[in-house]
């Protein structure tokens, strides 16, 4: 308590300094495996991505092979993207915040070496598999039989390992990202358990296996990787202007409101679709629910934000996390709407979906992490990044790139389902009309890999230790130009 | 209560809840689900899928043809336009997709179902009743040999090109010019450098394509030749022909047992 | 009235008197258990001696130095 009643003296300073510093190197080897099996799959799932997508507009684009087959491609994207950079980065990024929100050490950080190894293995057999042909064809689940186990066995040792973590706590608060942390650990081990049970080993009837499928397939964003990337910005945003947070209130019924609401969700998938009309109603309730915890966490990150704005030039981390944070409210407005009969009956089966997918997956979640990564890993490895115009470079490419990519598809999207709806209008001309559409996509796609390249670069450039050292002050990073960060001695 | 006690019930609380609500409650609605029976002695709908087509669904999921085409015609109810300054509803049907919407009975014997998100191509519930296993297996090979436009994949990869034996053409082979089947999943054109090549190298050619095509025209000029070509590529192979593998006659199997939107049932009714 | 929309509407009232009813309850127990104290220290504990409040922690670094 009376944190900044009396001005720290320097020993105070030094003495905390110290403890983060333990706490940050006890977790380093694991999150670093963890961030740079992230980047790796990152850039893998970027290559399947424009691959598909060059396929969809250019159908003699690498036709020959079996292997890069469209359907297969599409398939070893999404797994790439979702299960191997997305967890990876969302896990990584929670041992680390785990660590420091708790301010607890490490224990048996080997044991999460083998964690990531076993998530890495699976990965590599589900890819390599699904573009050998034994991908099968269930949204978000597309990965061969034999993958599960390793995911099961590798998230089974990083839950225990966060919640053993956060009962070592010496911090008597519990911030609000450990909420989300904790909370989602629990539940994508039981909802990918639940899942994979219900479709392939029970064997659920017909439609009852998409029920299922959606679901998950929802509550893979909503209660694994949402509550990742709304709990790092709740550190980030924060820590990064020396604010706190506006409303501690607001981001807690902010958390309960998405527990409730978002796992009900999922259904509206599934409108129109062969199922109980009451179901589709149910889901409908829960998306327009969500209202509530984004309102909260909009009102929230703005209001802590506010007058802060300049910071965003100075700060990498801040800007990837405030473009995410931003979006965060965008696409979840977007998703509560997109809910409704009249507007899923447009755009349900279109690309317009896809662009949405799209921003919320990566206009927030992996620019959320990107700004968390760009944060974590210098204080980590204790190396600064080596240069600000790659850091730009990555930022521009991906915003824009994202940008094009939303507009483009959202167009393209919209009137492909209006034509859709139009029996008047033959197939060909919609499938001609998308065409331009899906080639912008693939631009923007190329754009954002630009990007993805760029901060690969970095990444591999600061764990080689080829970036400057960071100063050994109590408050890190260098300085806006010309002010001497705190506590780092003034530049002579 | 510890807050962290707190989190793990709430979050536990939550999520039973939409497993509950949202999985369970389903689950025991549908799960004696039985097939339909119009009058005694009928045969139950739907049937089974056939051995061969049961090994076509694995060739479908394992190529993701689910992530183009959707499996469910919608309610009548459903797509509207606007003909005439009325609004009218029911796209799907009207398309051609299927007589009826799909209900959850259609689909009792699918494993993995495969309802899909995405038309990129046309809805295929229905899809048996629309074509023929030659016409399956020639789009298949290469779409864009019935529509110039098409944006499908060619899946040549499930069909051989294989010399034929004894001048005797298998009875499944693909009946397509040799434009097509040159160069598998491909449209193939010699250059012009090669087109004269093969001229020369085979000079009684030019006769017998006279012979095959009534129109007169001097193969000598450059318009007669490219006209020569173009007669030339789409007449079939003579040496070589395409035959489907084990997975393109279980695939099309799949595709001709397709008909979820045909036969009548009274919860289909709107 | 169609059974159709008897459904939906019985869902959407359940719905929201499950939801609302399970609402309160937490509520009230959250505040008799005193869960909503402290908030102030909550917000503030991410804060430290030597990265105090009013410090930012993050900048672009120097190219040149
Ligand atoms: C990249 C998207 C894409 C993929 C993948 C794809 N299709 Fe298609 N499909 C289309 C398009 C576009 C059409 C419409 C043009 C045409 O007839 O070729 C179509 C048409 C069809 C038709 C004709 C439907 C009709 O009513 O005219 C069938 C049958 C079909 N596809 C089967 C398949 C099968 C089987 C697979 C998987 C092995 C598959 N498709 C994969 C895009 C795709």
């Amino acid at each position: 308590m009376g944190v900044t009643l009396t001005p720290p003296t320097p020993a105070d300073r030094a003495q905390a300094a110290r403890e983060r510093r333990e706490i940050d190197s006890s977790c380093r080897g694991p999150v670093l495996h963890y961030a740079a099996s992230a980047v790796a799959w990152l850039l893998v799932g970027t290559t399947l991505a424009v691959v598909a997508s060059v396929k969809l507009h250019s159908p003699y684009f690498l036709t020959g092979s079996e292997y890069l087959t469209f359907g297969r491609v599409r398939m070893a994207h999404l797994q790439a993207v979702g299960i191997g950079w997305s967890a990876m980065a969302g896990m990584g990024g929670a041992c680390w915040l785990m660590c420091r929100l708790s301010r607890a050490t490490l224990l048996y950080p080997k044991l999460l070496h083998v964690a990531a190894g076993l998530w890495n293995v699976g990965m590599v057999a589900n890819v390599l598999g699904i573009l050998a042909g034994h991908g099968r064809s269930v949204e978000w689940l597309d990965s061969p039989p034999y993958v599960a186990p390793f995911l099961v066995a590798s998230i089974g040792i990083f839950s225990v390992w966060t919640a053993a973590t956060f009962v070592r706590r010496r911090e008597p608060h519990v911030y609000v990202t450990q909420w989300y942390i904790l909370a989602a650990v629990f539940w994508f081990p039981v909802l990918y358990l639940v899942t994979v049970g219900m479709i392939f080993w029970v064997r659920s009837t017909g439609v009852m296996q998409m029920v299922v499928n959606w679901w998950f397939g929802h509550n893979y964003l909503g209660l694994w990787l949402t509550p990742m990337g709304v709990g790092a910005a709740y550190y980030l945003i924060p820590k990064i202007i020396g604010r706190p947070v506006h409303s501690y209130y607001l981001s807690i019924i902010g958390f309960w409101a998405l527990a409730l609401f978002y796992s009900w969700a999922g259904i509206h998938h599934l409108i129109g679709g062969p199922i109980p009309a009451w179901l589709a109603t149910a889901s409908t309730v829960g998306s327009m629910m969500m209202f509530i915890p984004v309102i909260a966490v909009a009102i929230n990150h703005h209001m802590t934000m506010l007058g802060s704005f300049h910071v965003l030039r100075y700060s990498p981390a801040l800007r990837f996390t405030v473009f995410g944070a931003m979006t965060y409210t965008a696409v979840s407005f977007q998703g509560s709407i997109e809910s409704l009969k009249d507007f899923s009956e447009v755009a349900h089966f279109t690309h317009y979906t896809v662009a949405h997918a799209h921003l919320g997956a990566y206009g927030f979640f992996t620019m959320v992490m990107f700004g968390l990564f760009y944060y974590m890993i210098p204080r980590l490895t204790g190396r600064e990044w080596f240069s600000a115009r790659l850091i730009s470079l990555h930022f521009w490419c991906d915003a824009v790139g994202i940008s094009i990519y939303f507009v483009s598809l959202t167009v393209g999207g919209w009137w492909q389902g209006r034509m859709l709806n139009d029996p008047n209008v033959p197939f060909g001309n919609i499938v001609e009309y998308v065409r331009p559409y899906l080639f912008t996509r693939s631009v923007a796609g190329c754009l954002m890999g630009v990007g993805h390249v760029a901060f690969a670069l970095l990444l591999v450039a600061n764990l080689a230790g080829w970036g400057r050292k960071r100063g050994i002050g109590p408050a890190y990073f260098v300085a806006p130009a010309g002010k001497p960060a705190a506590g780092e001695p003034a530049p002579v | 209560m510890d807050r962290g006690m707190v989190i793990i019930v709430g979050a536990l609380l939550t999520f039973a809840s939409s497993w509950l609500g949202l999985v369970l409650l389903p689950y025991r609605q549908l799960q004696n689900q039985q097939p339909y029976t119009a009058s005694p002695g009928d045969d139950p709908y739907p049937r089974q899928l056939s051995e061969k087509a049961l090994a076509g669904v694995g060739v479908y999921s394992a190529n993701g043809c689910l992530y183009c085409h959707s499996q469910q015609v919608r309610s009548a109810r459903f797509g509207n336009w606007w003909e005439g300054g009325e609004m009218k509803t029911g796209a799907d049907i009207r398309r051609g997709w299927g007589n009826r919407r799909t209900v959850s009975r259609d689909y009792l014997h699918d494993r993995p179902t495969l309802l899909g998100t995405m038309r990129t191509g046309p809805d295929l519930a229905n899809v048996g009743s629309r074509y023929s296993p030659a016409w399956q297996h020639q789009h298949l090979f290469n779409p864009r040999s019935f529509n110039a436009w098409s944006t499908m994949p060619s899946f040549a990869f499930l069909y051989r090109r294989e010399p034929v034996e004894g001048g005797k053409r298998a009875e499944t082979a693909l009946r397509l010019g040799r434009e097509w089947t040159v160069n598998p999943g491909y449209r193939w054109r010699p250059t012009d450098e090669e087109w004269d090549r093969i001229l020369a190298s085979q000079p009684g050619l030019a006769d017998a394509l006279k012979a095959a095509n009534p129109g007169h025209f001097d193969v000598a000029t450059p318009e007669g030749k490219a006209r020569l070509l173009d007669f030339w590529l789409t007449t079939e192979e003579a040496d070589h022909q395409v035959v489907p593998t084990a997975d393109a006659d279980h695939l099309v199997a799949y595709l001709l047992e397709l008909r979820k939107a045909e036969t009548p049932l009274p919860e289909a009714k709107e | 009235m169609t059974p159709t929309n008897l459904a939906i509407l019985a869902t959407i009232v359940g719905a929201v008197v499950l939801f609302g009813a399970a609402t309160v309850l937490a509520m009230g127990w959250a505040v008799r258990a005193g869960q909503f104290e402290n908030f102030d220290r909550g917000a503030r504990s991410i804060f430290g001696p030597d990265e105090p409040v009013g410090e930012p922690t993050d900048a672009f670094p120097r190219e040149t130095d």
